[in-house]
């Protein structure tokens, strides 16, 4: 036994494990300071009343609070219609421009792609503009132009409780796709030709390929993309903050804005970490529901 | 060789800790006086934005003219846009390593002062600096007994006009600015300003920024001129759970009721109703700040000379300085906005040196020639002795009717309000965030009525501060 141990011993301890401990003590370095160092940090803030000059303990205080505030719970609620308005959409929308896209030559589905991928380099804040100019409330803006022109009236998208949360919608149905739509083309095209081949000879027409062929196939990559999308979509932040501010009568005031505003606009970092690890539990719980009724059958 | 690797790689893994660790040490201290000394060398760091269009671009000059005036101090400036401010400062408050001054408005000082990160400095603010600054800006720097920082200027929030509607409307604009209006009055003046055209409104009477960085800014003014000059009475009772604060939102809404003002108008920014008054979409707007003359006055250059940088279907504009009128029966009182330079603490008490040069370099910036030439170019009043003098021999190309009227209305500024206790102050900001703005875009929609709205704000204030702490008419 003791000879057993002694070459594994050594394999430890040799040159190359050496480097490779150097190597993953940077990233594990890297991990500990911005990721697991915050999260601990957020969880001892989340029990005190922060302040930079001394915090005190306050025990629970900042949850109780957090579960009793009624918006805190009309964020949490936003942000769920938010998720389910978007998610499911954005992935048909990503899934549809894949499917065509892929008889391309490469050549070509690399320029879509490109185009596709481009508003994710843009700028946010640049596109914020854009659309704020395009949901001009005043009936010479564009999108108003062009509902008057189908005979919809014109409307005032984003000061309205009816149209604003519906416009942050719209706006991501639009646009950021472009990494949904790679990672399905890369999926699509790991499919292997002979399913396709089997299927034509028994008669299979396009939909029929579709329904039993690639949707089943891309299973795995279409559970990523919903829990990592489901993910994202919870912690939407930005449109919110730049669009409306979260109005109009809290209409679109999303849980990540609550959190940036408790934090930075009224200083309680305490209840704003507490909030925030609440909604980390909420996105761990969802995520694992996720895992269970959609992955049963996936196989990675 | 083998060990020689490990030994490698362990120093290798140990410096890149190190050094990471390093780039997370604290520097608060390394910029204080380490001295009482007062001749010590020292630097003082300062967070400013664009106060002035050329502002930023002086900074290397004013560094040099400050040291120049006290050889053993250095003055670093570090610029900011507007956009970032708040949010460089408060991460760098957070952190406990704030600079020693930030230009803020003086309404933010509350927030700061509860993190305990503000320096009060009315124990080294010598008696000559003291009286060199008007009494009502510098109180707005105040809060408590304690005083943090010195006041820029301090700024009349108006209503602007567009002279040639005001005048076809027969409005007596020059008897406004001297006497003022009520909220009757001013409603018939904004019926006249409108103008429509096969059925639709082509200008308007009344457009007020509401969304956006705008959103407190239209209530909060109107209120002022209702009796409520602050949230809270000198008993600290809440004062918008008063009856006339239902007949300020009543007001509101039957303004956009018949037409005066857009039903859209919970979308409109400050740049789309400033971009509506010089295009003469509007005969009246708001807020008005006095550099919006310079503004339309730069703008009306350009259309003379056919500049393309000139507003886009824009026409030439005389902009009127206008009072905002009184409400209810109340004094109408003019909404202020004091900002200005405020010292900051490190999270290890500043040595008796350091806070002195802090306060040196905060009126240097406040004060004299500095402050001379930023309130010129804001078309703002001059709030120190030595800005006054400083000023006397710069041209301001300003409209001497809009310069008496801003006066006239600086006459009857709110006043501060130190005494405010900073967890009431923190309070009643929640309590303006969460229903007072977020009811009021739904009432400019007309999504809920006046006595909602009401209904509302009283509610959540009787739960933030108690049934005996609110009033009640």
């Amino acid at each position: 036994m003791t000879e057993y141990a002694k070459p594994i011993k050594r394999r430890k301890f040799n040159s190359d494990a050496a480097w490779g401990y150097a190597f993953i003590a940077a990233a594990l370095l890297i991990f500990i300071m911005f990721t697991a160092y915050p999260v601990v940090s957020a969880l001892i803030i989340s029990f005190q009343d922060y302040k930079p000059l001394g915090s005190t303990f306050i025990g629970f205080d900042n949850y109780t609070e957090t579960f009793k505030d009624s918006l805190f719970w009309k964020a949490i609620v936003n942000t769920i219609v938010y998720t389910l308005l978007t998610v499911p959409v954005s992935l048909f929308l990503s899934f549809s421009v894949s499917i065509l896209i892929l008889p391309f030559k490469k050549r070509m589905q690399t320029a879509f792609k490109a185009i596709y991928y481009l508003p994710a380099v843009a700028s946010g804040v640049a596109l914020s503009v854009v659309w704020l100019w395009i949901y001009d409330p005043m009936p010479e803006g564009i999108f108003n132009k062009l509902t008057a022109f189908f005979g919809l009236g014109t409307h005032n998208w984003l000061g309205s409780s009816t149209y604003a949360m519906f416009s942050l919608v719209l706006m991501a149905w639009l646009s950021s796709h472009g990494t949904s739509i790679i990672i399905y083309l890369a999926a699509l095209l790991g499919i292997d030709g002979s399913y396709y081949e089997a299927a034509e000879l028994d008669g299979a027409n396009f939909f029929k390929k579709l329904w039993y062929i690639v949707v089943p196939c891309l299973k795995p990559t279409t559970l990523f993309l919903l829990v990592t999308g489901v993910i994202g979509s919870f912690q939407v932040f930005q449109n919110a903050y730049l669009m409306t501010g979260g109005g109009p009568d809290n209409a679109t005031t999303m849980v990540g804005l609550l959190i940036f505003n408790n934090a930075f606009k009224y200083f309680e970092f305490g209840k704003a970490a507490a909030q925030s690890l609440i909604l980390a539990a909420i996105i761990a719980g969802i995520s694992v529901i996720q895992f269970k009724f959609l992955g049963k059958d996936v196989e990675y | 060789m083998k060990k020689k690797m490990r030994v490698l790689a362990s120093v290798c893994a140990l410096s890149m800790a190190v050094t990471a660790l390093t780039a997370c040490g604290s520097k608060d201290n390394a910029k204080t006086a380490a001295t009482d000394d007062p001749n010590a060398k020292d630097t003082i760091t300062a967070l400013l934005p664009p106060v002035s269009a050329n502002f930023q671009s002086s900074f290397d000059q004013i560094s040099k003219d400050f040291t120049a005036k006290y050889p053993n101090l250095t003055l670093k400036i570090e610029p900011a846009s507007w956009e970032d401010m708040t949010q460089k400062l408060d991460t760098q408050v957070n952190a406990g390593s704030p600079p020693d001054i930030a230009f803020i408005p003086s309404d933010g000082i509350p927030k700061y002062v509860d993190s305990g990160m503000l320096m009060d400095i009315s124990d080294t603010a010598t008696d000559e600096m003291i009286k060199d600054y008007d009494p009502a800006p510098l109180e707005y720097m105040k809060n408590g007994k304690g005083l943090y920082g010195f006041p820029a200027y301090m700024e009349a929030h108006a209503i602007g006009g567009n002279k040639e509607f005001m005048e076809k409307a027969g409005i007596d604009y020059k008897k406004v600015q001297k006497e003022g209006w009520t909220f009757d009055e001013f409603r018939e003046a904004i019926k006249k300003g409108v103008v429509t055209e096969n059925g639709k409104t082509s200008r308007y009477g009344f457009v007020f920024a509401t969304a956006g960085v705008t959103s407190k800014d239209y209530l909060d003014i109107l209120v002022k001129s209702a009796g409520m000059p602050s949230a809270f009475n000198k008993d600290l009772k809440y004062t918008y759970t008063s009856k006339n604060f239902l007949e300020v939102l009543k007001d509101m809404r039957v303004m956009i009721d018949d037409g005066s003002m857009p039903k859209e108008l919970s979308s409109i920014d400050a740049g789309k109703r400033w971009n509506m008054f010089l295009t003469g979409q509007t005969m009246i707007t708001g807020k008005g700040l006095a550099g919006f003359e310079r503004s339309a006055k730069e703008n009306n250059e350009k259309l003379k000379n056919n500049d393309p940088n000139a507003v886009k279907g824009s026409i030439p504009v005389e902009y009127v300085v206008l009072p905002v009128p009184s409400f209810a029966g109340a004094e109408a009182q003019t909404r202020v906005a004091v900002d200005g330079y405020v010292t900051f603490r490190g999270t290890k008490e500043p040595t008796a040196a350091h806070k002195a040069n802090v306060v040196k370099a905060a009126n240097f910036l406040s004060s004299g020639q500095v402050a001379a030439t930023t309130n010129n170019e804001l078309y703002v009043a001059q709030i120190t002795e030595s800005s006054r003098k400083a000023a006397e021999s710069m041209p301001v190309d300003r409209d001497p009717d809009n310069k008496a009227a801003v006066e006239t209305m600086l006459q009857h500024a709110v006043p501060a309000r130190p005494d405010i206790p900073t967890d009431l102050g923190a309070k009643a900001l929640k309590l303006e965030d969460e229903v007072i703005v977020p009811k009021l875009q739904a009432l400019i929609a007309g999504e809920i009525t006046p006595e909602a709205m009401y209904d509302a704000v009283k509610t959540a204030a009787v739960a933030a501060f108690g049934e005996d702490g609110v009033v009640k008419d």
